[in-house]
This record gives structure tokens, sequence and C-alpha cells, in this order.
């Protein structure tokens, strides 16, 4: 059954790549043929943008402890809980970071072909690049934190402070009449209805296919995180000699001492 | 605001500004910075007249380091000297953000006219709308403290604690300089108002209203852990 | 009045102390005993709320824990730039209750260093200082870390004092290794290392 979705996957997915190259060309632009790089360009951002809101969701959900359905254990402890939320968490703001630089790499491409240089300062490229550095900081704020439960609590803190910027940076920071008077980025595709017809259609096919394969990678991540959370559970039962630990029980002082 | 509230917010700050007054390892070290920046910028420009746009810049990268080198050890310091458990155990934790906070929004202020009354000084510029040049440098200042006091909180029990707060808290506060960059230009007289004036003041506002807003909240979840 | 349940603490993959159940009430008072490393800190700041604890359950005395709890421990600093008049007005602000200033200095003799800061303070009166922080909203749950460390002979008389002061008001959890301290409780939990 698996492996029959996947092959119907892969099929769709070489439909819509076959699909993008027999779009029409975009007169408007230097390179009309190039333009069609829009229809794998234009859904990273949104799923970026989607990950990152889903993430913050689950750092929310972390912070507040609520209880989890089980999957295929059921976390022990506090600790174990709030270690479940932080894959959930993680697993958002890696293929956040993964949807980004395809964006900045596809844009990147469609920046050299069409305006003539790999990088040309433009607004809207710069700005994503903040992002890009934003996040960056969030992998690294991870690195530092050994404990898991201060690494999780501390990114998720992190998480939460990065949206608003993010979303400044994303959605209003291009949209300011100064800047969108000297960005060479195009603004007014979707919102002034300029996509239409064929590509309309082929970049919400790609855009449902790539949200498909994100639920997926999502989906791998989680259960090999959680997979390693009751792994290190069992492996700490096996060194430890079951569950056996220290414990103490209060018993009066005898009056002899 | 009701009376516990003020007194304990009152607290920290006294105790913050007790000890940087008594040390004064703060302000010495923000006035030096700014100095030896201000001294750096207009060596580099080998006595050319530079842009209005460079000087905001170069004004708003030297307050941004200034404040993510500095900024932080309000909650650095706590834990290296070991007394952010006494903290813990007798305050709340939005009390504690906000009289750091408050802190650090005063010794950014200080640091950010020092280095203004330099700069200005040093390149010959005259500010051409004082009010707006006013508005960018507290508000920048606003938004400033408040992010690098969250960031300082959360990077406070990592092990490289002091280089990690800078790291996390230079790119949250990238769109603000953007913001107080192209705000600060028109204040000097490069632009008007309606080319980016207007819009700089009220993002920079709304910045630090969302970071003040958000920041005890943020922290609050992260202080116990 | 403090209710510990099934407690266990992990650090890594090494339980520092697991399984721990008591219930303390009025009048009193518990010694943890156990070698250097077998916890007594951890399980003293796990209570206290300032160590996440890994399983279980503690139930603080009703009211503001800032109230009802004191701790006074033994890696706990004090502000080396603050007096010692400044620490104890700080945290009566913090707390948001009355100071005791006269009061507190009179009981932990050090009146005649009330504006002298922290940094110029010796080892036990820096343990008095914060004996006194740790009193000075009379919690109803006191807990101490190895309370005689860094103390003379008064400095442990006035462990004493208080420990007898807390057996009225509520109760005492001590933790040490020191034989003599050992007899302030009536009763002993012993962790393992």
């Amino acid at each position: 059954m698996k492996t029959t979705l996947k092959s119907i996957f892969a099929l769709l997915m070489g439909v819509a790549t076959v699909w993008s190259f027999t779009v029409p060309d975009v007169a408007e632009f230097q390179a009309p043929g190039f333009a069609r790089i829009f229809l794998w360009h234009f859904p990273c951002p949104m799923l970026f943008t989607f990950l990152i809101l889903t993430g913050a969701w689950f750092s929310i959900r972390g912070f507040q402890r609520i209880e989890l359905k089980p999957w295929r254990f059921e976390p022990e402890t506090d600790a174990m809980a709030k270690a479940m939320w932080d894959v959930r968490s993680v697993a958002c703001m890696e293929l956040s970071y993964l949807f980004a630089a395809l964006t900045m790499a596809t844009g990147i491409l469609f920046s050299e072909i069409q305006w003539g240089a790999w990088w040309s300062w433009d607004p809207r490229q710069t700005s994503f690049l903040m992002v890009l550095l934003i996040y960056a900081a969030y992998f690294a704020l991870r690195f530092a934190y050994t404990d898991p439960s201060k690494r999780a609590a501390h990114s998720s803190a992190y998480a939460l402070t990065a949206l608003l910027p993010t979303l400044f940076l994303v959605f209003v920071f291009p949209r300011l009449p100064q800047i969108l008077q000297m960005s060479l980025h195009p603004s007014d595709s979707i919102l002034g209805g300029k996509i239409k017809g064929e590509y309309a259609y082929c970049v919400i096919f790609i855009l449902i296919l790539f949200f498909i394969m994100t639920a997926y990678l999502y989906n791998l991540r989680v259960r090999a995180g959680l997979a390693e959370i009751e792994l290190d559970n069992k492996n700490e039962r096996l060194d430890n000699g079951g569950d056996s630990a220290p414990t103490g029980v209060v018993r009066p002082v005898s009056l002899s001492e | 605001m009701n009376y516990s509230w003020r007194a304990e917010i009152l607290a920290i700050f006294r105790k913050e500004w007790r000890t940087e007054m008594r040390s004064m390892s703060g302000l010495v070290t923000a006035f030096l910075f700014s100095v030896v920046t201000v001294y750096a910028i207009s060596f580099a420009a080998l006595n050319s007249k530079l842009p209005k746009t460079v000087i905001a810049g170069m004004l708003w990268v030297a307050l941004l380091f200034s404040a993510a080198s500095s900024l932080p050890r309000t909650f650095l310091s706590e834990e290296e000297h070991g007394t952010a458990d006494l903290l813990r155990l007798v305050a709340r934790a939005h009390a504690v953000f906000w009289g750091k906070a408050l802190f650090n929004i005063f010794q950014c202020v200080a640091t950010s006219v020092m280095l203004s009354i330099l700069y200005l000084g040093f390149t010959s510029t005259p500010v051409a709308i004082p009010w707006l040049f006013a508005v960018s440098l507290v508000a920048g200042c606003l938004s400033l403290a408040g992010a690098v006091t969250l960031c300082g909180a959360i990077a406070s029990q990592a092990s490289n604690r002091s280089m990690l707060a800078a790291a996390i808290a230079v790119p949250l506060l990238l769109p603000l300089v953007a913001l107080g960059v192209s705000g600060m230009r028109v204040s000097l007289g490069d632009g008007t108002m309606a080319s980016g004036g207007t819009a700089s003041a009220i993002g920079l506002i709304g910045y630090a209203v969302a970071t003040l807003a958000t920041g005890p909240y943020i922290f609050a979840a992260v202080w116990k852990t | 009045m403090l209710k510990v349940d099934r407690l266990g603490k992990k650090y890594g993959g090494r339980w520092i102390f697991r399984g721990l159940s008591f219930e303390l009430g009025q009048g009193d008072r518990l010694v943890i005993l156990g070698r250097n490393g077998s916890g007594k800190s951890t399980l003293l700041r796990t209570i206290a709320g300032l160590t996440e604890r890994t399983e279980g359950t503690v139930e603080l005395p009703p009211g503001d824990p800032r109230h009802t709890l004191g701790l006074c421990a033994l890696e706990q600093s004090v502000y080396a730039q603050l007096t010692v008049e400044e620490h104890l007005e700080m945290t009566a602000d913090l707390r948001g209750c009355p100071a005791r200033i006269d009061e507190l200095l009179g009981k932990i003799d050090l009146a005649y260093a009330r504006d002298v800061p922290a940094s110029h303070l010796s080892t036990g009166m820096r343990a008095r200082l914060k004996i006194a922080m740790a009193i000075q909203a009379n919690p109803v749950a006191l807990l101490l870390d190895e309370p005689g460390a860094g103390l003379d002979e008064e400095g442990r008389n006035l462990v004493a004092r208080i420990t007898a002061e807390q057996s009225e008001r509520g109760c005492l959890i001590v933790a040490t290794n020191d034989p003599i301290e050992r007899r302030l409780a009536n009763l002993e939990l012993q962790l393992a290392s």
C-alpha cells in the first residue's frame, strides 16, 4: 500500500515536472522561458511560513504541558512529554529551513537570469536572507544546550521570539511603499491576479504535491525523533538494571544517636 | 499597575542601578565602545563627506553591536555569579523582566545619546528633523533593550552564553535596524517624511510595543527551566 | 504542609534519586543525609522548584511560594555590590513582605555590618545573610542546605535557634553531612549514592 502511494506520488511529481515545462512562456520577463521557475519557487515560501507557524504552535503546546495523545508509547514522565512536543517543533523548524533554503536558491537562479546578477541586493532577497540568519541562530541555540529539557524550552522561546520579525520581513517589509519602488522582485503576481489559467493550475498542483511531501517528511522526522526518545529510555532502563534507582524512605532518627 | 508590581519592578531596577553605579563596568564599556567606534568610522572615511544614509547606517550598526554585547550582561552575570536562584526564589518572572528591561532601556538610551553626540559631532552632520531623530533613537532603544534582554535570558544557561546571546540577538534586530536607518536618514535630511520617515517612526514604535508586550510572557516560560 | 510524592530527578542517563515520598507537618524537622554527590542539594532545589523534576509531584504549603517557602543553599550567591541592608530591602520588596531589617540583623548578629557590601563579608557572614533572606517572610517550609558550612560556633547556635523557631512556625528540611546538625531533626532520609 505504502509503495503504491509512493509510486503514485512519484508519478504525479513527474506529471508536475513535465507540465511545468509545457506552460506558456511569460513574455514580460527578460528570459520568458525561465519565468516558469516561479512554479517551483512560489510553494517554498508558502510552506516555510506554514511550518514556522506550526513549529511556534508546538512550542506553545510544549510550554503549556498539554497532554499528548499516545504515539507508540505513552510518555512516562513530564520531561518525556515535553521532549515529544520538542520533536514536533524541531521537525517543523528543520523542514522550514529546508524550504527557506530552496526559496533562496530558486530566487538566486531567477536573479541571475532575469536581472543579470546572482545577488542584486534586492530588498526581497535581502530580507529573506535575514530570515535565514534568524533561523540559523535557532539551530546555534539548540547546539549550545546539552540538557534536553533546557534545549527544548529555550529554543521554543526563541522560535516564538523570532516569529514576529520573520513575519514582518516576509510579508510587511517588501510591501512598504519605499521598498516596492526600488524592488525588482515581482510584487503583485498573486494579489494582482496576474497568475491565471494554466500557470495558476500548475502552481496550485505543485503546491499540493509539496504539501503532501512535507507531511510525509514531517511524519518521518517525528517518528525518528520519538524512536530516539523511546530508545534512550530503554537503554537507561538496561543501564540502571531495570527500574532500580536510589530511593529513600523517611524514618525517625534513632534516639540513641 | 498595582503597588506590588511597581515595587517589585523598581526593586529589580534599583538593584541593577546600584550594581552598575558601584562597578561602572557597563557604562564605561559602552562609553569606550562609542568613542572607539566613532573614531574607527571617521578614520576609515578618511575625512571624506559620507552620505547621510551611510551615516545613519553606521550609527545604527554601532548601536546594534554595542547593545548586543553589553545589554545581555544583566542576565548573564546572574548565572555566572550564582545569584539567579535567589531571584527565582523571591521574584516573579514579569517583575524580573521589566526591571531588567527598564535598566537596559536606560543603558541603551544613554549609550545612543553618547554615540549620537560623538558621531554627529565628528562628522559635522546637522539634524534636519530633530523629533524624528529622537523618536528613531528612543523607539529603537526600547526595541533593542526588550529584544536583547529576552535573548540574554534565553542564552543565559548555555555553555558559551556571552557570544550566543549576541549571536541570537543580532539577526532578530536586523529588521529593526532597517527601520531605524530609514527613519534616521530622513531625520538627517536625506528624503522626506512621506518617503519613509512616517512609516519608519510608526514601524519602530510598533516594533517596540510588540517586543515589550510579548517579551515578559516568553521570558516567564524559560525563567524557571 | 509539604508533601512529596514519588519524586525523581534524572541528569542525562543517570537517576539522582527516584521514588521519594514523604509528608511533613507542623513541627517536623527532616534531615537529608548522604555522601557527596548523593543528591541532597538537588533534592532541595527540586522541592523548591529551582530544578525541574523528572517525575513525581511536590505539594508546597498553600499560598505564594515566595512567602511560604524559604531556601538557603550552599551554592547560592549574594550580590557583591549590595550591602547587607540593601539585600534585605530588595528581597522584602520583591516578596511584598515587611523587611524587618533591624529584627533580622539582630537575629543573625550582623547589625554592625548593615552598610557593608557583600564583597567585604566573610564566608560566614554571607551565610548568615542568606539565612536572614530565607527566613524574612516567616516561611512555613524552610529548606537549609548545609547551614553550618562556614559558620563558627556562634553561627551554629544561630542555626539551632532558627531551627527551633521554625518548628513552631512550620516544617524544616536540612541537608547535611554534619552529625551535630543531624540532631536538629526528628526525621531522617538517607540518600544512597
